[in-house]
Formats: C-alpha cells, sequence, structure tokens
C-alpha cells in the first residue's frame, strides 16, 4: 500500500482482528477477543481500570507484545499497512511511537539531544535533518531548555516530555500513549493533551492515549475504548461513554459529569466548555430540589473536611527559612528558597506544584535525605514513601520485612496484618504500596499507634478511582487518628477529596496556602474540573457542585454563583 | 543527587577517545591483573587505574570504587585466611569450627589473599573509570553494527551499570527511609535486590531502544565517524601495556610464591612491568597539548555531536 494511501485515510492506522493473548505463565488471558480499528487522524481515548488490559492492547499495537514479552497470541493486528505480529517493534518505529508508564525505562542516552535524536539516527537521516527535526519537536514540547541537560538529572515530568519528544520526533503515522500524564504536573498535562490533539489535526497522526484522568483527555477525544478485563466493554462518542459508565462503572466517570449526575442535569459534559455552555444556556438542565435542602438562604458547600486552624507553635512538619541546593551537573541550583511552613497534627495537606517546582526536595529534606543549605526543619516522626514504593521491598515475605511487635503495628497501622505470610511481590499494586508506607512506619508509631507525620510522593500515580478511593480511606484513618498528612501529588481531583489545605510551591518557595476548597477553585490549572466549570469560590468537588446547583437551578443564569460575602465555603 | 559512576562529559582525552580505544586502554590494566598474582605488579595496575581515573577528572569514581574494591579485598582476605589451612607462619589458631574444621590463619594465606583481593580491587576501579568517562551513548553506536539484532545485549552492555546506579540511590534512599522497627536492609538482600530490578529494568530499556528502532539497520549516521586525537595515545598504550605484560610473564617477572613460605621477587622484570604499567597511567594526562583551532562549522553541521 502506498505512503498516499496510508496518510489519506486508505487504511486504518490501526486494525486489531480478534485478538487474544496470554503474557507467560499468566493464569488469564490479558486480551480476549478484541477488535478495532483506528482511522487516520482519529484520537482514541482508552479507559478502564488498573490491570485491564489497556497497557497490553498498546504493547500489542507496537509490536512489543509478543515480541519482547512473549506468551500465546491469536488474531491480527495492522499498523500503517505493517503486520504488527510478524513485523515486530524494530521494524514499525518508523511508523508508531509510543510512549510507557514508567518514564525512566524510557531513556537509553545520556543527554536529552542524544534521546530525541537517536531514532532519527537509526533511521539514517542526516545532521541537518536530525538537528532541525530535535529543534521542533523540543519547541513543540517547550523543553528547548532540557536539551542540553543529562538525563540522569531531570524530574519525572521531564522525562516524560522527553520520552514524548523521542517517540514523536520521527512524526509517526500512529502514536501510543500509555498514561503519558501521570507525571505531569496540570499544567504540562493540560498542554500534552492540546499538544496531540493539534498533532493529530495538524499532521494527521492517530492517537491511541490510554489514561486514567479522563476528564483531561475527554473533551480532545473523538472516540472513547473502554477495555474491561480484557475485552471491549464500549466503544463510541465520549457523550455516550460518559452515558455507558453511568450505567456500568461509575468510578469511570469524569468529576463535571458526576456533578451532572448527581444534580440530574442532561446532557452529561465532555469537558468543562460543554458543561458550562450546557449550564449558562439554562438548556435541558432539570435541577430536583435537594431532600432536606430549602431553595432559599446562604450557599455553603459542604466541606469534606473542615479545616482546624491549629496553633502554629506544635507542628508535626515545621520548616523555617528552608533554603536547599541540589547539583543537577550544571553546578548547584537553589530547589527550595526560604520555605517557612509548619503542619499541625491531624492536618491534611497537599503539597502541588509543578514539575521541578521542589515538592519532593522538601519532603526529602522534611526526611533527613537532603541537607539543606540553611535554614531548618523538623518532623515528627516522619514516614516518607517515595514514588516507587517497590524500592521499600527486598524480602520476600511480609513477616520479614516486618519482624516483631513494632512491625505488626505498622501493618496493623495500614490494614494489612493479615498478609503477614504473603510474598510482596503477589500483592496488588495497592497493597504494595501499602506494604511500603508500613516499612516506613514501622518503630514510628507512639504507644496508640498513631505516626506522627505521614508524608507521601505521588501516591496516585498509574491508580485508577478503585485503588485512589482505598487510598483516601487509608489517609482518613491516619488523620483521624491524629497523624498530620503531606502529599506531594499533581492530582487536584485527589487532593480536592483528601486535603483540607493546599500548598502550593513554585520555583521553591510557598506562593500559595490556604484552605483546598480556596486554592483549588482559585485558578485555572491549579483547579478542579467542577472548580473551572462552576467558577465559584470554595466549590470544588462534584458533591460540593451538585449541592449548589440543587439549591440554584443553572437556567437562572450564571451571575447568582457569584460570590457573595467573601464566597461560600471561602474559607473552607 | 548523581551516582560517581555516572558519565560525565568532560573534554579529557580518555572521554574524547572512541570507546574501543578507551576499553582497550583499561581493557589492557584488567588483563595485566587477571595475568599477574605478584602483589607488586597487581598494586602497579590499581596505581595506574587510580591515577588513569584520577587525571580523567574521574575522582569520585575511583573514590567509589576505590571503596568497594577494597571491601570486596577485604572479604576475600578474610574468607581465604579462613579457608586455605596452608603456609607455615601460623599468626593464630582459632581451634576446630563449624564447617570449617581446624582453623589456623597463616600469613602466607592472608597474603594470598590480598593478590585475589587486589585482583578484584583493580578490576573494578578500571570499571568504575569506564563507567565515568566512556559515553554509553558512544558505545551503543559502537554496537549497533555488531549487535544490531540484539537491544538485550546493547542495553546491558552500555546502559546496565547506569541504570544500576541510578537504582541503586533509590533502593539507598528507601532503605535509610525504613522506620527503626522495620528489618535492617542488609548489603546481601540490598543487592540481590539491585540486580533483579535492574536487570528488569534494562530488559524495559532494551524494549525501548527496539521501538526507537535499533534493528532497523538504517544508514549509518554521519555522527559514528567522531574520531579523536587521544585514539592512537590509548590503543598505542595499551599495545605497550599488554606487550610487556606478556613478555614479563614469560620472562618470570610474576614471581610470586605464597606457599608454603612467601616469596615476592623483585628482579629487574618485574621492576620493568611495574614501571611500565605504572606509566600508563598517566596516558589520559591532557598536558599542555598543541592548540587546535576548531572550525565552528564543522561542530554545526554535527548537530549534537562531541568533541
Amino acid at each position: 500500500m502506498s505512503e498516499l494511501a496510508i496518510r489519506h485515510g486508505a487504511a486504518p492506522a490501526l486494525a486489531v482482528e480478534r485478538l487474544s493473548y496470554s503474557y507467560p505463565r499468566a493464569p488469564a488471558p490479558a486480551l480476549l477477543d478484541v477488535s478495532l480499528a483506528v482511522a487516520p487522524g482519529e484520537f482514541v481515548l482508552l479507559a478502564g481500570r488498573s490491570a485491564s488490559g489497556k497497557s497490553t492492547l498498546l504493547r500489542a499495537a507496537c509490536g512489543l507484545v509478543p515480541h519482547f514479552y512473549g506468551g500465546e497470541v491469536d488474531g491480527q493486528v495492522e499498523v500503517a499497512g505493517f503486520d504488527a505480529i510478524a513485523a515486530g517493534p524494530g521494524e514499525l518505529a518508523a511508523a508508531v511511537g509510543y510512549v510507557a508508564q514508567d518514564p525512566e525505562t524510557q531513556v537509553v542516552s545520556t543527554t536529552v539531544a542524544a534521546e530525541i535524536e537517536l531514532p532519527l539516527e537509526m533511521r539514517g537521516d542526516g545532521p541537518g535533518a536530525r538537528a532541525r527535526a530535535v529543534e521542533e519537536v523540543a519547541l513543540a514540547l517547550a523543553i528547548p531548555h532540557l536539551l542540553g541537560r543529562a538525563v540522569d538529572t531531570l524530574s519525572g515530568g521531564e522525562l516524560q516530555r522527553v520520552a514524548l519528544a523521542a517517540a514523536l520526533v520521527t512524526r509517526p503515522r500512529l502514536v501510543l500513549l500509555d498514561e503519558p500524564t501521570s507525571q505531569l504536573d496540570p499544567v504540562a498535562g493540560d498542554e500534552l493533551v492540546w499538544l496531540l490533539r493539534r498533532l493529530n489535526e495538524e499532521w494527521g497522526v492517530a492517537v491511541v492515549l490510554a489514561e486514567h484522568r479522563l476528564e483531561r483527555c475527554l473533551a480532545a477525544a473523538d472516540r472513547v475504548v473502554a477495555v474491561e478485563g480484557g475485552r471491549i466493554g464500549f466503544d463510541g462518542a465520549p457523550r455516550e461513554f460518559l452515558g455507558w459508565t453511568r450505567e456500568t462503572d461509575p468510578t469511570l466517570t469524569t468529576p463535571a459529569a458526576r456533578l451532572f449526575s448527581m444534580a440530574d442535569v442532561e446532557p452529561l459534559p465532555v469537558g468543562v466548555r460543554d458543561a458550562r455552555r450546557t449550564l449558562g444556556e439554562g438548556r435541558a438542565a432539570t435541577a430536583v430540589p435537594h431532600p432536606g435542602k430549602g431553595s432559599s438562604g446562604e450557599i455553603s458547600p459542604p466541606s469534606r473536611f473542615p479545616t482546624r486552624r491549629r496553633s502554629r507553635n506544635v507542628g508535626a512538619l515545621v520548616a523555617a527559612g528552608l533554603w536547599v541546593e541540589l547539583d543537577s551537573g550544571a553546578g548547584p541550583r537553589d530547589v527550595l528558597r526560604g520555605v517557612d511552613l509548619t503542619v499541625a497534627p491531624g492536618e491534611r495537606v497537599a503539597l502541588m506544584g509543578r514539575n521541578g517546582a521542589g515538592k519532593s526536595t522538601f519532603l526529602r529534606t522534611a526526611a533527613g535525605l537532603t541537607d539543606p543549605v540553611s535554614g531548618r526543619v523538623s518532623a515528627e516522626r516522619m514516614a516518607l514513601l517515595t514514588q516507587n514504593p517497590s524500592d521499600f521491598l527486598v524480602r520476600e515475605r511480609v513477616g520479614d520485612e516486618l519482624p516483631g511487635d513494632a512491625g505488626l503495628a505498622a501493618l496493623r497501622a495500614v490494614g494489612m496484618e493479615h498478609a503477614l505470610d504473603a510474598d510482596p511481590r503477589d500483592l496488588s499494586g495497592g497493597e504494595r504500596q501499602r506494604l511500603a508506607l508500613a516499612i516506613a512506619l514501622a518503630g514510628r508509631l507512639d504507644g496508640d499507634g498513631v505516626p506522627g507525620l505521614v508524608a507521601l510522593d505521588e501516591p496516585t500515580r498509574g491508580m485508577d478511582r478503585g485503588r485512589k478511593d482505598d487510598l483516601m480511606v487509608l489517609v482518613d484513618r491516619l488523620a483521624a487518628q491524629g497523624a498530620a498528612i503531606v502529599i506531594a501529588t499533581h492530582d487536584v481531583e485527589f487532593a480536592a477529596e483528601f486535603a483540607a489545605r493546599v500548598i502550593l510551591l513554585g520555583d521553591g518557595v510557598v506562593i500559595a496556602d490556604g484552605p483546598s476548597a480556596e486554592i483549588l477553585s482559585g485558578g485555572w490549572y491549579f483547579a478542579t474540573e467542577v472548580a473551572r466549570v462552576l467558577d465559584v469560590p470554595g466549590v470544588v468537588t462534584p458533591e460540593q457542585g451538585a449541592a449548589l446547583l440543587l439549591d440554584q437551578p443553572p437556567d437562572l443564569g450564571r451571575q447568582i454563583w457569584r460570590p457573595r460575602s467573601g464566597g461560600p465555603g471561602g474559607g473552607g | 543527587m548523581r551516582s560517581p559512576f555516572a558519565y560525565i562529559p568532560r573534554r579529557g582525552p580518555l572521554q574524547s577517545a572512541r570507546p574501543g580505544a578507551a576499553v582497550a586502554y583499561l581493557g589492557a590494566l584488567v588483563v595485566v591483573a587477571f595475568l599477574y598474582s605478584s602483589p607488586l605488579v597487581l598494586s602497579a595496575a590499581g596505581i595506574a587505574a587510580c591515577l588513569a581515573g584520577w587525571l580523567a577528572g574521574a575522582r569520585s569514581a575511583v573514590r567509589a570504587a576505590l571503596r568497594m574494591g577494597l571491601g570486596l579485598a577485604l572479604l576475600i582476605i578474610v574468607v581465604n585466611a579462613l579457608v586455605v589451612h596452608r603456609g607455615e607462619t601460623v599468626l593464630a589458631r582459632l581451634g576446630t569450627l563449624p564447617i570449617l574444621g581446624q582453623v589456623d590463619i597463616t600469613l602466607e594465606a592472608i597474603v594470598a589473599g590480598v593478590s585475589i583481593g587486589l585482583r578484584a580491587a583493580v578490576t573494578m576501579v578500571a570499571f568504575g573509570v569506564y563507567s565515568a568517562c566512556v559515553d554509553p551513548d558512544r558505545v551503543l553506536r559502537a554496537l549497533r553494527p555488531i549487535a544490531a539484532r540484539s537491544a538485550l545485549t546493547a542495553t546491558l552492555v552500555s546502559r546496565l551499570v547506569p541504570v544500576a546506579a541510578a537504582d541503586a540511590g533509590r533502593l539507598r534512599d528507601a532503605s535509610r527511609l525504613r522506620g527503626p522497627g522495620a528489618a535492617a536492609v542488609g548489603r546481601g538482600a540490598l543487592a540481590r535486590r539491585l540486580l533483579a530490578g535492574s536487570l528488569d529494568r534494562a530488559v524495559d530499556v532494551a524494549a525501548t531502544l527496539e521501538l526507537r528502532g535499533y534493528s532497523l539497520g538504517g544508514p549509518r549516521g554521519q555522527r559514528r565517524r567522531e574520531p579523536s586525537r587521544y585514539d592512537a595515545r590509548f590503543y598505542a598504550v595499551a599495545a605497550v601495556v599488554l606487550a610487556a605484560a606478556v613478555l614479563g610473564k614469560v620472562a618470570g617477572a610474576d614471581d610470586f610464591r605464597p606457599y608454603p613460605t612467601i616469596h615476592i621477587g623483585i628482579g629487574p622484570a618485574t621492576s620493568a612491568v611495574c614501571a611500565v604499567v605504572l606509566a600508563s597511567g598517566l596516558a589520559p594526562w591532557r598536558g599542555a597539548g598543541r592548540r587546535v583551532v576548531r572550525r565552528p562549522t564543522v561542530a554545526r553541521a554535527e548537530g549534537l555531536g562531541r568533541v
């Protein structure tokens, strides 16, 4: 088939026909009788819970399955005219760009420029063409400042963008992305999705994007494919998908769709603009009075965790004038610049900010892994769980990791006391995370089994909503016992649910510190989808938004939601 | 924090040389270490490897490799002293121990252990200097014509050390973050975890390399041809060291016998080999050098190439 024919839609960018696949020694198939076609220039969103088969489907589309992972395969996969099962990833490299979940395993070169240039060099492009392509893709992804950096000095988010640049630099016809925004801050995540949309529209690149945070990309997608237990559960338009989630799997829906469902507003919105238009026009809005609530009176959105402003003298975590320098190979640079903050016992704090803002460095310094150049930080019985919980697991039995009474107490604190004899490798991702937390907590609990400070660095990376809910239950329990909880996260929806307070870091300084309802409704990027839809200070979660909508139907006009006397719930 | 073994681009001769030349040079020192048992020659090789790394600017790599290498050497010395019952100079009689039986610590067994330990230490220092001074990207490109169909082989050769170094840093952090009530992480457990994890991740990196088109076999890029004026120096030094080592071996320079009593010969052959090996450590010395005017247009055309 000719290049022109493929580019102009004569052949699908991806055609999967009755594909079944099992990993070696796996008890059950990862994919079962999957059929799917993606047209050139189509933007397809792959939705599904963790371990539903999304990643396996992407690996099959780029030839890694079965060529790299082995196993048994049945069916056909055709990519831009190539038989992917016969050809393998090397031959498909010219047609397919693939970005996997873990950016650290996606770099093979020493410097960023060499990494992006590598696919072109492998293809045999000349130096001039390579330099131009590298420059253009770096500009498109806003990373020209990283080109000279060594890859081992980059943050996770920066690495993710570099991996994406290396996948896009050859201008493939099909781009496969496996949770590419999981390590990106909200700004970079939104930018990435819109960049993909632009590539899709202007270059005709077909995009298949697997993602858990659907609110980020649903509006950009032409079509949604939901994978359930290795099968295609749904294949249709984004709006129909939202209807399907309501009937079949509510954990897959978006916050705005949840808001509309709870407020009984139709049609369900595929994005912020769609939702605002529906509410603004009052079209088809049918508000039902909220039981137990009158239609008059001040709106005071419920706060899940009322802010308790405690005395700043008693802190589970106290930082004063904290300066930290790190050397990324180009000389030392200030990562934290005079940070002052206090976290009280029992407080739930989300630490947010752009990639490289200093969130992880702050936690590492508080835990004693990094020394400050000036200032001080003290944390009471602090347990820090880093981004890779598996790093904590070095033995083959849970009980061997956590011996004695202190170990058992730590396992109890995370609800894992039943798994004493289990092999950590047999645990689910969520259980491994809890076990790692128990290892960090062991011996740091007080007489009542309560830790002083629990800090988690990007704990929701790659998690579906079900696992996030489990994590929320755990931190709720610890906080209710009196532990201070600090979570560094890019996940604004999770932060809105769990945190009473949000600290926003920017370039090493605290740029905002206040109640989560206030911080997460006062901006554009660091704001929840509900906050962006309703634009009401203090309203950040679907529950809060629904309460508001049910009290004041949207067909009365948006002006009624403007803040009154400081805005409802402004103080959290 | 970066691993001390992470490659850092510098303009030194060892970094500028082609991977083949650098490997030949450092490999010659390792060959000497495996060819000889004489502690004198082994010490000379060790000093040469340290000197090479020091002159190449890889001081932290040398320090870290020395720490690891001497630690390993110490372990070898202890084990050898406990399990080898030969030698006439008994320093201590430990009586009968389980498994080991009658244990007499002899000076000869200790010195024999020193010889084996030095061999291990020289190898580790040479490997540390290689890791810190030889660009893995260039190694990868150099391997492509040889192992075009095996991304995994290429990854294991060129990326295993950086991947393992990054993993080691993370695992070290995680072990420091363990609560005081958790089981302590011994070096053995950490090493097992590191090896297993690094191999797993190397496989993932190899998958990425495949996806980048490593096995495409496209025309070779112009960047592959990156001669350095230091190549000849390192090839020559490697040839001289190997020749001296082989000739010295034939001439009896490896005049060392630990049992039944220690004999370390310091004849002319041994001295000559030591001198040649020691002098080879100066190869990465930049010196005043000859000023070379580089044409910027060439560097521009090379795009992202290195000096």
